[in-house]
């Protein structure tokens, strides 16, 4: 076939080499996020079902009703029964305030439940994976209920009249999610106990959990029926709704991900139509020259669309190829690290990939040659025939389409694809405008400098409609790839604290002021150390503003129900915002108004808007059989992202002194120092050691992953932005040498042009990084406030770094293109159809 | 057989309407060659292009072998050149990325001859490349260039080849065997030959000779002998 057989001549003689190239790194960047994050995304749901062991979990504190089982059955759904509550459990002599949990034995629906076979164990040899919950009469507990119990697996275990025998302990439950139960251990037992226990009592605090799994049709059926009938002390969880703090990391990477695989294609972009005009030109004369032979406008045209299209084929075949290998290359070296298997992708990402090649060519290449059929064959006699490409506007309005078509179809944020437009746009202005003020201040002080500099400054300003769509395609990319960088850097940030080796990873709570100094020599002993002690006091809330919280308020509030955690401090902790009000040193005459006993009180925003209490409100607490007063000054955001205690109700010091208090801590204990433990409960067993080393190290690798992939990512757009600067390099060059302006200057020494290009292309580069710096500032501004939910602050090393690399980097492709040049005669350049 | 009546070419400049050619009326008869002479500027070029059917006259006619050209569409004086006409120009016009070979043969894969390559050799030898086949341009000398040029003009055995000044960027001695060569296949081919120089002596070798001056045929002799040479 001609069109093939053309083709393979060009691949040969490299003209195509970087069309294709660009084309290919576009549908790579996008094969290989559309993969990952199609995985990720499977992952993430698969991940939230295991948070709650089911695809749908329902929370009543009713028995659940026969009819609701029923009805579930009917839709084909799998159903488990869970009854969660307090009760004490007795071993010998010593008792335990347990928080049991009644399984049927089909639980977990989702996920796994591992457990061991020996207590505090923490290497992984040890751990055994399981489906289903305990048999009946035995339960599964967590480690710390032994040495609170003094007792061993093995033992038998009192829950209320039934005694069962505990056979293993529990490592991690899929779905106890973030929500630590800090009153008790777990005890698992099999529901079939649950009766001949006897100690569910009308009136018992239970909560019942009906946990569904199923298709997702089935599945949506059944909830839209189940919905109606829920009351509001019901809450119907939804994989969607179980996203915890993890999920959230996992979604902004995946966020990441899409936004630098779009950076990547609109670069990508920018570098294929630089390309494809720089083909043009070096077509035009081929062009001219196949139709003196008689070739119709049609014959060229099906020539070249084929051409085009075969070659975007194979580009875009290729980049799916690589696309899979970079994507599956990053799967791989992280794989020790995934908590689960990633699913595999579906078709989805291989259309999307695909897609791109195929839109790249209509928006980006195809305008570029859309002429080259109604060439005039008059070319061949005359050097001076006009050529008449689709005009620059049309191609920059066709391929702005493109990229918002692509954009909203990847992110299906039409935020993100709005602030990725803006800064492109924004860049484009913030350099056509400043971009020409500076070139007219370029050249008036290269007026006064040395003859090289007045000569590539006037230079640019001669060719100052060239200069200006150069600057505009360098600092483009410069500002894609600055904040690119910058994000990562944010993000990793943000992160760094889940990546620290040292995070806190156990809190103790509940140590009685006479157990301080022996934990604290405990500690010693072992080489820990903790962060701090944290005094606080029990009390609970019993009025607010002088009246008992109504039945219903304290039902769905545990805050209101159980005792809180009181403590003091000055200063106000770190982590933590005053959202409204004052902190204590901004209160004036808080005594004069309130009276020498009321306390002033600082409360966490969350809580407040629960209980229904705003600025103000006056709070009444019980301490020890003792109350007080303490009026609002100050709500509170806290940052959860610090694993350093938060506390909800703060007071200034010298008001819970009096009363008895407990301290609490967080501290980093080592994998292999887990016995640690043991040790410390077996000696205190009061002491409540809430264990979140599993938690973090699941939280950690999955950042260590999404980490790895936003440098993967970082790099592959690099190499987009390195390809745009090529195209444009190499297009400017090609157009630079058909000017008689060097043909002229080739008579002057090759040394002396190299040195005119040189600052030229610097100075170029310079003016363009010092642009990007503005335009990357502009996308860095819209992207952390809408996406990342960041602080927004000034990146002075971009307004350093940007003019500096852009005048090395694209000053030294300059010098490298016009030594190729300038070796060559000048009939050469002259005479030859392609550059 | 070219009949050229009353031809006028006129383009629109910033400075006003340019006559390029005014009134030319010329006939070139088959197998005749001839030479269009005059000064840089002087609208050879031009008059060349409107001959082959490669631009159109502002006003007039031109016939190749009693076809109205002028009054055909772009596509029909496409399929026209594609029948009768060959190029053979001053900056050769190689393909950068085609060796010698398939630079020859690409008109008549165009046209799906299957004996494409053949002939290309075939060509190529009489132009004495026979070693030089696979080689690119940037590998050949200025003249073995145009010998190539030469070789692709004759294998798609045209009826008429234009030449626009063949030799214009050589040196005299390799202009003179590029000069020669063209003769000899001019000859041997019994092709129409419309060439156009500013070098006397190449003029000199055709049947006839025409003379532009501003855009006029100022002169429009014929050579006595029969033949070329
Ligand atoms: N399309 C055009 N626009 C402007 N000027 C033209 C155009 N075509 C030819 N000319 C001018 O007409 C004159 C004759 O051109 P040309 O035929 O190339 O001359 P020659 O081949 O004899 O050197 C030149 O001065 C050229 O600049
Ligand atoms: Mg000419």
């Amino acid at each position: 076939m001609m069109a093939w057989k053309l083709l393979w001549r060009s691949w040969r003689g490299g003209q195509l080499a970087l069309i294709f190239w660009s084309l290919v790194m576009a549908v790579v960047v996008v094969t290989a996020v559309a993969l990952l994050a199609d995985r990720v995304e499977k992952a993430l749901v698969k991940e939230s079902s295991h948070l709650l062991a089911a695809d749908a979990q329902v929370r009543t504190s009713r028995a659940i009703p026969d009819n609701w089982l029923q009805r579930a059955d009917d839709e084909r759904l799998e159903t488990v029964q869970m009854a969660l509550f307090a009760s004490m459990v007795y071993s010998g002599d010593n008792n335990h305030l347990a928080a049991v949990k009644a399984v049927q034995s089909g639980y977990p629906l989702r996920g796994l439940l591992t457990l061991a076979e020996r207590p505090f164990v923490t290497t992984p040899e040890f751990f055994e994976s399981v489906n289903h919950g305990p048999p009946a009469g035995e339960v599964w507990v967590d480690s710390r209920l032994l040495p609170i119990l003094k007792m061993e697996l093995g033992d038998s275990l009192e829950v209320g009249e039934v005694t069962l025998r505990v056979t293993k302990v529990i490592v991690e439950e899929p779905d106890r999610g973030g929500s630590f139960s800090l009153f008790g251990a777990r005890v698992l037992m099999n529901w079939q106990d649950l009766n001949a226990s006897g100690v569910i009592q009308p009136g018992s605090r239970v909560d019942y959990r009906l946990l569904l799994a199923g298709e997702d049709s089935d599945l949506a059926n059944y909830l839209a029926w189940l919905e109606p009938q829920l009351n509001s002390h019901d809450r119907l969880l939804s994989p969607d709704e179980a996203q915890a703090g993890i999920a959230d990391t996992l979604i902004q990477g995946r966020r990441f991900l899409i936004l630098a695989g779009s950076l990547g294609v609109v670069l990508a972009g920018i570098a294929l139509a630089l390309a494809s005009r720089h083909y043009a030109v070096g077509q035009t004369a081929a062009v001219a020259l196949l139709k003196s032979w008689g070739l119709s406008a049609r014959r060229v045209r099906s020539l070249y669309w084929q051409q085009t299209f075969w070659l975007a084929l194979a580009g875009s075949l290729l980049g799916l190829a690589i696309g899979w290998l970079v994507h599956e290359s990053l799967v791989f070296l992280v794989r020790e690290l995934l908590p689960v298997n990633l699913p595999q992708a579906g078709w989805r990402p291989w259309l999307v990939g695909l897609a791109t090649g195929m839109l790249c060519l209509v928006g980006f290449a195809l305008p570029a040659l859309w002429h080259l059929p109604s060439l005039s064959p008059l070319a061949v006699l005359r050097q001076d025939v006009p050529v008449h490409p689709v005009s620059a506007m049309k191609r920059l309005v066709i391929g702005l389409l493109v990229i918002l078509l692509m954009l909203l179809w990847y992110s299906q944020s039409v935020a993100l694809t709005l602030a990725i437009l803006a800064g492109l746009v924004v860049t484009s202005l913030a350099v056509m405008g400043p971009g020409w003020l500076l070139l007219n201040l370029a050249r008036r002080l290269g007026s006064r400098a040395g003859s090289v500099w007045r000569l590539a400054l006037a230079n640019l300003w001669r060719r100052r409609g060239q200069t200006l769509v150069l600057l505009t395609g360098f600092a483009g990319a410069m500002a894609i790839l600055m904040t690119l960088v910058m994000v990562r850097t944010t993000l990793m940030e943000q992160w760094r604290w889940q990546l620290a080796e040292d995070a806190p990873n156990h809190f103790l709570v509940n140590v009685a002021p006479h157990e301080l100094d022996g934990v604290e020599r405990l500690l010693a002993d072992n080489q820990l150390s903790s962060v701090g002690w944290y005094a606080m006091v029990r009390g609970r809330i019993t009025l607010i503003d002088g009246q008992p919280p109504s039945d219903e308020l304290v039902e769905q509030n545990n805050a209101l129900r159980r005792e809180l955690n009181l403590s003091w401090s000055d200063q106000l902790p770190e982590g933590n915002r005053v959202e409204e009000g004052q902190w204590w040193e901004g209160l004036t005459n808080f005594a004069e108004r309130h009276g020498e006993n009321v306390a002033p009180v600082s409360i966490e925003e969350d809580l407040a808007s629960e209980i229904g209490v705003t600025l103000g409100s006056r709070l009444t607490f019980s301490v020890g059989g003792l109350t007080f007063d303490a009026v609002i000054t100050s709500i509170r955001s806290l940052n959860w992202d610090t694993m350093t205690p938060n506390f909800y109700v703060l007071f200034p010091k010298g008001y819970l002194e009096k009363y008895p208090r407990i301290f609490m801590t967080s501290l980093y204990l080592p994998p292999e120092q887990k016995p640690f433990v043991n040790t410390l409960l077996s000696q205190y067993p009061t002491v409540l050691v809430i264990e979140l080393d599993m938690v973090i190290e699941r939280i950690r690798s999955m950042v260590t992953q999404v980490t790895h992939g936003l440098e993967l990512m970082t790099l592959l757009i690099l190499g987009c932005g390195v390809l745009v600067m090529l195209a444009a390099v190499k297009l400017s060059m090609a157009e630079r040498l058909q000017e008689s302006a060097i043909l002229r200057t080739l008579g002057s020494t090759a040394r002396r042009i190299l040195t005119v290009q040189s600052v030229e292309f610097g100075a170029l580069g310079a003016l363009a990084g010092l642009l990007a710096a503005v335009g990357a500032e502009l996308a860095l501004f819209l992207l952390q406030r809408r996406m990342f939910e960041a602080p927004f602050g000034l990146h002075v090393e971009l307004w350093l770094w940007g003019p500096l690399t852009g005048a090395l980097v694209i000053g030294a492709l300059g010098v490298l293109y016009t030594r190729k040049a300038v070796r060559r005669p000048p009939l050469q350049v002259l005479g030859n159809l392609d550059i | 057989m070219i009949e050229a009546n009353h031809i006028i070419k006129e383009v629109t400049t910033s400075e006003g309407v340019l006559r390029i050619l005014d009134d030319i009326n010329l006939t070139v008869i088959d197998g005749e060659a001839l030479a269009i002479i005059g000064p840089s500027g002087s609208g050879k070029s031009t008059l060349l292009g409107i001959l082959a059917g490669l631009d159109t006259p502002s006003a007039g006619v031109v016939r190749v072998n009693g076809e109205d050209i002028t009054a055909m569409t772009e596509e029909g004086r496409a399929a026209m050149r594609a029948r009768y006409v060959g190029f053979v120009f001053q900056s050769f016009h190689l393909l950068p990325s085609l060796t010698a070979l398939e630079n020859v043969s690409l008109p008549l894969e165009l046209r799906g001859d299957s004996s494409a390559t053949e002939i290309a050799h075939s060509y190529l030898d009489r132009v004495g490349l026979t070693a030089r086949l696979s080689h690119y341009p940037r590998q050949l000398s200025g003249g073995e260039q145009q010998r190539v040029a030469l070789a692709r003009a004759f294998a798609s055995r045209p009826r008429i080849l234009f030449a626009d000044e063949p030799t214009g960027n050589l040196d005299t001695v390799t202009g003179k065997t590029i000069n020669d060569l063209l003769f000899q296949l001019n000859r041997e081919e019994g092709t129409t030959l419309v060439l156009v120089t500013h070098e006397a002596t190449l003029a000199s070798r055709c049947h006839r000779r025409v003379t532009l001056k501003g855009g006029l045929l100022v002169e429009n002799d014929t050579v006595l002998s029969g033949t070329a040479e």
